[in-house]
């Protein structure tokens, strides 16, 4: 079908753009769909874009952030239908400017947590970081520019070795880093005097699903008081309450459970969340999580 | 006007002296100040709110510079600003067809000011994703389109229009918010009576309870507890200030058993204690309160050994700030001479016999929340996991 084929072209042109997140790319290609739509009633056009929300979803089903980034533009574009147009094209202006008002916060999420992030960032602290996270980056990126010196660890990530990406960037930006291997994290974590990391999605109950490894090292960083902090944008708020591990692999369907590439970091080990909504408590994500479905 | 100034600089005056001291004088002071400023405010007829919101955050930035340390002042400049906010929203929402002042001012700012704080972009952030509110719906009608970007000429025009409106609204708007300041005095005033009508709930007959220091909400807690229950009460000294002594005495007077301990003795009987019951200076966004010095050591011993720790607190004491790095930002160091006497070390003291010895003496302990049980306040009792509700209840995030 060609409409298919224009929203995955779409999707997978802002993809190019490596600093573009996977969610903000599908918001802008669903935008075009309604720039684009020739529907004359507004319910038409809400099945169009739902349509294209599932094909965008059924691209990639194991991204938790593609896929509540689809739901969110859902709720919050067609919230608005709710009220009475005269005609379909006040409707679809309001609709477009909706959709790009989301996707322009979506995009200047990043900015917004590195902003709210870097005030916890004290002079001559040390900071674990886990996994490779764009926010997160940008959060530690920021703080350095603005005059202060702290020195990051970061976890090697195996198997797929992500950490010395994330070590060459952080030098790069004039940070001094430290790789460990994974199982070295209990052995450093007394010198550690935080722990930031990103996150694939963040679940109704407050807690994290993030690249395998972040639960021990969450587990680990509980047990010895040091405070852990997530970075993540609100589109990745899912609509997800996994219990334990294994109902993870069931929500994002992936048959993983011998090697499995995420898992699940309950609220109780989260000291608090950096998101674009502000500084969040993991008790307060359920709230916000109402307010932005509802 | 020259009146107001001079008040305004006669707190500041005494802020930075310390001369008004704890949160219950400092907060009803700064209630007052700022009432007297609203109630001077020339009022203009177009963006009444925003005139407002900016006479009292200029006094209150003063206000909070003079006294970083007592969070009282800045959380009560936040009440009030938060309470314009919300007058405005309900008389705009009496008089529909008003385009709605404070929504295109946040809008304004973050289209037109670079630089601007990240707490209050992530709150234009949250109202701009919320369910269509009243506002929302105002700025859907199709005349005021373009009402988002530039409030002042749509206003203007407008009022020319419906001129008495506009004043009776900013007149309105003005005795609102002095009503709403007066309500917010009552409620700083009477928070104790508050907190005191739940004693009975939460202590027993026979207990045993632990305290640190001295806390005035704490005496009226036991005093009507006093009344149907037998209990006594363990009194931790809180050196160096050592307020567990007056507070002792005064708990005596009531006729209640009272025990004076050293602070270091408070690990050995704690298991003998049923309940651990303090006060706060301050309590911060994520639940942690900042409490009298050698707080968090009560804490510990009470966690270890399953002994609930409840803290009383009013929520003119609640601030909406996180603290990033609490054993240093928040704390405030006194005069040695609290801990030493003068003359009793001063050949250590200056170095001249190798090295010198130093004396630091802070007055605050940062509290996490983990440790805390429950926060028994004006508003009924609270898990600390909760605060972020409260907080979002009384202050408006553009504030912090």
């Amino acid at each position: 079908m060609e409409e298919e084929e224009q929203v995955i072209g779409d999707f997978n042109r802002w993809r190019q753009r490596p600093e573009l997140a996977e969610a903000v790319a599908a918001i802008k290609a669903l935008t075009a769909v309604i720039q684009r739509s020739q529907a004359s009633t507004m319910m038409g056009l809400e099945i169009e874009l739902k349509n294209a929300s599932e094909m965008l979803k059924a691209w990639d089903r194991s991204s938790i952030s593609l896929s509540a980034g689809c739901d969110l533009f859902m709720r919050y574009v067609t919230r608005t239908s709710a009220l009475e147009y005269e005609d379909i094209n006040a409707g679809k202006s309001r609709l477009i400017e909706r959709g790009e008002r989301f996707g322009d916060i979506s995009l200047k999420a990043r900015e917004t947590i590195a902003l709210l992030g870097q005030d916890f960032v004290q002079d001559g602290c040390c900071i674990l970081v886990h996994g490779s996270s764009r926010v997160v980056l940008a959060l530690l990126k920021l703080a350095a520019n603005n005059g202060k010196n702290f020195t990051v660890i970061v976890t090697e990530g195996g198997p797929k070795k992500t950490g010395m990406e994330v070590s060459k960037k952080l030098s790069a930006a004039g940070i001094p880093v430290t790789v460990i291997v994974d199982s070295a994290v209990a052995y450093t974590m007394d010198r550690v005097d935080m722990v930031l990391v990103g996150a694939d999605g963040v679940v109704e109950s407050g807690g994290i699903i993030n690249v395998i490894g972040t639960f021990q090292v969450a587990l680990i960083a509980h047990s010895m008081k040091r405070p852990f902090y997530v970075a993540a944008e609100s589109f990745k708020f899912a609509r997800l309450y996994p219990l334990d591990q294994q109902d993870l692999s069931i929500s994002t369907g992936q048959e993983e459970s011998s090697n499995p590439a995420r898992d699940y970091t309950p609220p109780h080990y989260l000291t608090l969340l950096f998101t674009d909504l502000g500084v969040l408590t993991p008790s307060a994500v359920s709230d916000e999580l109402i307010q932005l479905y509802l | 006007m020259p009146d107001l100034q001079a008040a305004v600089d006669d707190f500041v005056i005494k802020l930075k002296r310390r001369q008004v001291e704890g949160s219950l004088a400092t907060a009803k002071s700064t209630v007052l100040l700022l009432r007297q400023v609203v109630s001077h405010q020339r009022i203009p007829s177009s963006g009444p709110a925003s005139s407002l919101i900016d006479a009292v955050k200029s006094v209150g930035s003063r206000l909070i510079a003079a006294n970083p340390m007592e969070l009282a002042v800045g959380n009560m400049v936040r009440r009030v600003l938060h309470i314009i906010r919300e007058e405005e929203a309900t008389i705009v929402a009496a008089q529909v067809g008003v385009t709605p002042v404070s929504d295109s001012d946040d809008d304004a700012d973050v289209h037109g000011v670079p630089g601007l704080s990240a707490v209050a972009l992530a709150a234009a952030n949250r109202t701009a994703l919320r369910a269509p509110s009243l506002h929302n719906l105002l700025e859907s009608l199709p005349t005021s389109a373009g009402a988002n970007v530039e409030p002042v000429p749509e206003s203007d025009t407008k009022s020319r229009c419906k001129s008495s409106d506009k004043n009776s609204k900013s007149w309105k708007l003005k005795h609102g918010v002095i009503d709403a300041i007066g309500l917010l005095l009552g409620e700083i005033e009477n928070y104790h009576s508050e907190i005191s009508e739940q004693a009975l709930e939460h202590i027993h007959q026979k207990q045993v309870i632990l305290t640190l220091g001295r806390s005035r909400s704490l005496l009226h807690f036991f005093r009507e507890a006093k009344k149907k229950r037998s209990f006594q009460v363990f009194v931790a000294e809180g050196a160096p200030r050592y307020q567990g002594h007056k507070f002792a005495k005064e708990l005596a007077a009531m006729e209640l058993q009272t025990t004076v301990i050293t602070d270091s003795a408070v690990f050995a009987l704690i298991s003998r204690v049923n309940m651990v019951i303090v006060g706060a200076h301050a309590v911060m966004a994520n639940g942690g309160i900042v409490a009298p010095v050698g707080m968090h050591m009560v804490a510990l011993a009470a966690r270890r050994h399953a002994v609930p720790f409840v803290v009383l607190t009013g929520l003119h004491k609640l601030c909406p700030l996180y603290p990033h790095n609490p054993s240093v930002v928040l704390n405030e160091l006194k005069s040695p001479s609290q801990v030493l006497d003068f003359g009793e070390m001063s050949d250590c003291l200056d170095g001249t016999d190798g090295s010198p010895v130093h004396v630091v003496n802070p007055m605050f302990d940062y509290v996490p929340p983990e440790l805390i049980s429950l926060f028994i306040t004006d508003s009924g009792g609270h898990n600390p996991s909760y605060v972020y509700r409260l907080v979002a209840e009384i202050y408006s995030p553009e504030d912090h």
